[in-house]
Order: C-alpha cells, then structure tokens, then sequence
C-alpha cells in the first residue's frame, strides 16, 4: 500500500511534465512571420558578413557557410 | 477502494484526440458550418499566414465555381481582417466562416494546415493535410469516387 502511494506520488510529479502546452498548427501564426526565420529578417546579410569575414581572416568554415572550393571568392 | 483509486490514477490520462475518416460532427459544428443534409462538403481550414492555403485556395475556389463540391472555409487567422484581405485579394466566391473563438478548429484539431475534410450528412469522408499539389484534380477525383 506503501509503495503503491509513493508511487503514485511520483507519477503525479511526472505528470506535471506532459502539461507543457502543445503548440496547435494554428497558433503558428507568430512562427510563420518571417521575422522569425533563423537569421532574422533578412538571412543575405549575415551571408554577406560570413564572406567579409572569411575574406578579411584568410578563412572560412565553422559558420555555417557553404565552401566550394572552385577559388571563385 | 483506495488501491483501486490510485491505479486508476496510475493508469489515466487525458488524451484529445482529433477528427478522423468515418467520425461524426456534433450537431452544433453542423450548424456552425450550415451544413445541409445530403450534400458532399470541403471543409477548408485555412489561415492567411499559410503559404500553401494560399496556393490551394484558388484551385479549391476554382472546383467550387465548376460546382464540382460544395466548400465551406474557415478561417483561423487572430484577427478577423487578415482573413478577409486574403479571400478579397484571391476573390474566393465560397462561403467563409471566421473562427474568432477557435471553436472550430479545437473540435476538428487537424494535425496540419491547410487542412481538408470530406463532409457529408456530419460525417467525415476523408481527411487531407498539408499541401497538395494540383488540389482540384484530387478532390475532383475524390468526390467521383464518394458518388
């Protein structure tokens, strides 16, 4: 009876963590804004800072940034 | 009485579950939409921040003026004017039902938008999420497969 009680206990406790609000397909309004696009408003300025930075530091990668190779830069 | 009470709590949990093939619409959904009896429905559950409701609305608007199916629409969007700029700036012809309380959209709790759904006499025909491409020819088809 004991363990039975303790054991609901910690299954109340659990419960607690499946009542994070699920986000229904139309409350994504504020998601689909393109505010919200990873690199914000608007992505080509931070690809236009990436290639200032790896032609002024004599390198690239590690940012995400797509490397050819073709030594077109 | 106690044991059985804690294994019932053990064991319970709420879970929504949401509108499938084959389920019936409750009769207040019915009238929301005004839905007469008989009569091959589209529910098109749409929001004017949805790219690909914005795709389809035409072609659905299209099968809708060709009277291949009935349509009714809903709307989603928080505020009311959003909806209506999209239906003015596509010219949708069909009906539209603002869901300003969500009403709607929590009782048929579609797993993706746009969301379809096949009505007839308040019961669900079929059921089609996310973006399809060329919408009126499978609902067209569809709807010669259901009559």
């Amino acid at each position: 009876m004991k363990k039975l009680l303790i054991m609901a206990i910690i299954a109340s406790l659990f419960m607690g963590c499946s009542l994070v609000k699920e986000v229904k397909p139309w409350e994504k309004e504020t998601l689909a804004k393109p505010i919200m696009q990873f690199g914000g408003l608007h992505p080509e300025v931070n690809k236009f800072e990436s290639h200032v930075y790896f032609s002024k530091e004599a390198s690239r990668g590690g940012s995400g940034v797509a490397g050819g190779g073709c030594g077109c830069n | 009485m106690i044991k059985k009470i804690l294994y019932s709590l053990l064991f319970s949990s709420i879970v929504v579950m949401a509108l499938e093939t084959g389920e019936q619409l409750p009769k207040n959904i019915q009238e929301q939409l005004k839905l007469e009896p008989n009569k091959v429905y589209v529910v098109d559950f749409f929001a004017s921040w949805c790219k690909s409701c914005k795709k389809e609305l035409p072609l659905v608007n299209k099968i809708y003026q060709e009277k291949v199916v009935e349509v009714v629409a809903v709307n989603v969007d928080k505020n009311r004017e959003d909806g209506e700029a999209l239906v003015k700036e596509l010219n949708l012809t069909f009906p539209v039902v603002y869901d300003q309380d969500k009403s709607l959209v929590k009782s048929f709790d579609p797993l993706g938008f746009p969301a379809i759904y096949y009505i007839q006499n308040g019961k669900v025909l079929h059921v089609i999420f996310g973006a399809v491409d060329e919408i009126d020819k499978k609902i067209t088809e569809d709807i010669k497969s259901i009559k």
